[in-house]
């Protein structure tokens, strides 16, 4: 780590890299979150943006995320490269709007396989926890 | 004692259409005695400019009383008792306080019709309003007949609105109100208390030793976000921003995930919400959301997470065990989109609903069960 954001050497990511979600406050409720959060909305072309947590912190990229784009984040989930692929989901770095952003790849299924994927990888977010919160008092109230 | 009848006002709403009167209106009733008493001092100072102020003893005696409720849609008779030995002869006291009524009537005709209501009352009476007709819902008015008007004189919440800030020296309403939120902050030395609304605004209140105990469990139970539900008097500015309660009715814990609270939330997001986009839910689309939770899901089964969707709707969401449901509830068309996945058995299943409909509000109440109960 110790690298800013845009400032990062680009390297290929692993099964075991992790992949920083930026979680929106509003898809939040008492330490819970959506499965819409590791789902793509319509504008986002069927691929799901994320961090490459071997270039970045989950800290460093919600300040990224909140400082340096100016947008909001409760705080920062992830899923593994590895949680992807089982789910049959690639995901590849995308350096374009940064260089430490990457994408999951939703390409390909049905707005059903859609859901059931989105629905897999939060569980699979939450049952690793938070890797970086906003407000701390938030992450305990996860039951 | 004699009695004459003195006023029969007619109250329009639905709480009234079984031809009785709740017990809260008494209060309203109570203070329009008051200021029929103090317009009736008024008008016999006009009548004696040479006093300073009216005779000892003016209204003892008299009274207003709730002789029976007629239909249509309530009724209540109210007449004048005034008892034999008071100061004046019946007939002088008599008039006095018809002309008073009069005036009141005068005064809420006014408002309605946007003409001076001082014309009808002096600007310090009008505080009376303030208490008189706060027990008025939307869409109920109290009616009274206006001499040679067709159209009778009807206090509303907003006639009385109209009335209480025509006075000059009053800026503040109070209304029955009530507020969803958390307690942040409790003083038992000074009795008081702050209410957190969704938006974060807090709100000062009092505590009543009969809310003691609820109120320190929800400031206790603050760090947990501990919702409490607030019923009560509060005082508004002219702007309508709650400024503070006056006094408390009653106070609630309620569920985590009460669906209210958290439409109260939603309806803080600004538009952009999302990362730059994200589209807010209109408001009667999350009182839908509200409506449908409150009258037709069963009590004894958990409450959804609720979260706003990208496009303005509202997704409802319930995990058990290995099952994670979600729910879509489109706002305009009130269609729904339902979609669960064992996670275990790596099977899914979907469904498009009707949420107009009972069978399928009550076919997703079933499945809820189903899974709660396994």
């Amino acid at each position: 780590m110790g690298c800013r954001p845009g400032q990062e050497r680009v390297v290929s990511l692993t099964s075991d890299t992790l992949l920083h979600r930026q979680i929106s406050p509003a898809w939040t409720q008492r330490g819970h979150v959506t499965s819409q959060a590791f789902k793509p909305t319509s504008k986002d072309e069927r691929r799901l943006s994320v961090y490459d947590g071997d270039q970045v912190s989950a800290e460093e990229s919600w300040k990224h995320f909140t400082e340096e784009l100016g947008l909001t984040s409760a705080g920062v989930l992830a899923v593994s490269v590895e949680e992807c692929e089982s789910l049959g989901l690639d995901a590849e770095q995308d350096p374009e709007p940064f260089l430490s952003h990457a994408v999951i790849l939703f390409g390909g299924l049905s707005n059903s396989q859609v859901e059931t994927k989105a629905k897999i990888l939060k569980r699979n977010a939450v049952a690793r926890g938070w890797l970086y919160k906003e407000d701390p008092a938030d992450a305990d109230q996860e039951e | 004692m004699d009695s004459v009848l003195f006023i029969e006002p007619r109250l329009v709403g639905a709480r009234f259409e079984d031809h009785t009167i709740p017990l809260e209106f008494l209060k309203d009733f109570a203070v329009l005695e008051e200021m029929i008493v103090e317009v009736a001092k008024a008008e016999y100072m006009k009548e004696h400019p040479e006093r300073q102020r009216s005779p000892r003893g003016f209204a003892e005696g008299v009274q207003l009383k709730l002789a029976a409720v007629e239909e249509g849609s309530a009724k209540p008779v109210i007449v004048l008792a005034i008892a034999a030995a008071t100061l004046f002869p019946l007939h002088n006291e008599q008039t006095y306080f018809e002309r008073a009524r009069d005036s009141v009537i005068g005064a809420i005709h006014a408002a309605e019709h946007g003409t001076s209501v001082t014309q009808h009352l002096p600007e310090r009476v009008l505080g009376y309003f303030d208490r008189m007709g706060r027990s008025l819902r939307q869409d109920e008015a109290m009616e009274f007949s206006v001499p040679g008007s067709e159209s009778p004189a009807r206090l509303t919440k907003e006639t009385r609105k109209k009335l209480v800030l025509a006075s000059s020296k009053l800026n503040e309403l109070t209304e029955e109100t009530e507020v969803r939120g958390t307690i942040p902050e409790a003083d038992q030395q000074n009795m008081t208390f702050q209410l957190q609304t969704p938006s974060g605004r807090r709100i000062p209140a009092p505590i009543a030793p009969e809310h003691m105990e609820a109120i320190l469990e929800a400031f206790n139970g603050y760090c947990d976000r501990a919702l409490v539900h607030i019923q009560g008097i509060g005082r508004f500015s002219r702007t309508e921003r709650l400024l503070r309660f006056d006094t408390l009715e009653q106070v609630t814990m309620l569920d985590p995930l009460d669906v209210t609270a958290r439409a109260e939330e939603l309806r803080q997001l600004k538009p952009g919400w999302l990362d730059g986009g994200g589209a807010t839910p209109p408001p009667e689309g999350l009182d839908w959301v509200v409506q449908l939770f409150a009258e037709t899901y069963p009590e004894d089964l958990p409450l959804p997470y609720i979260y706003p969707t990208a496009s303005g709707d509202v997704q409802a969401e319930w995990s058990v065990g290995d099952v994670e449901i979600s729910l879509l509830l489109e706002l305009e068309t009130h269609a729904g989109r339902w979609h669960r996945v064992r996670i275990a058995e790596g099977t899914e299943d979907g469904r498009e609903l009707n949420l107009d409909a009972e069978s399928d509000r009550r076919w997703v109440a079933d499945q809820v069960r189903s899974e709660w109960s396994l």
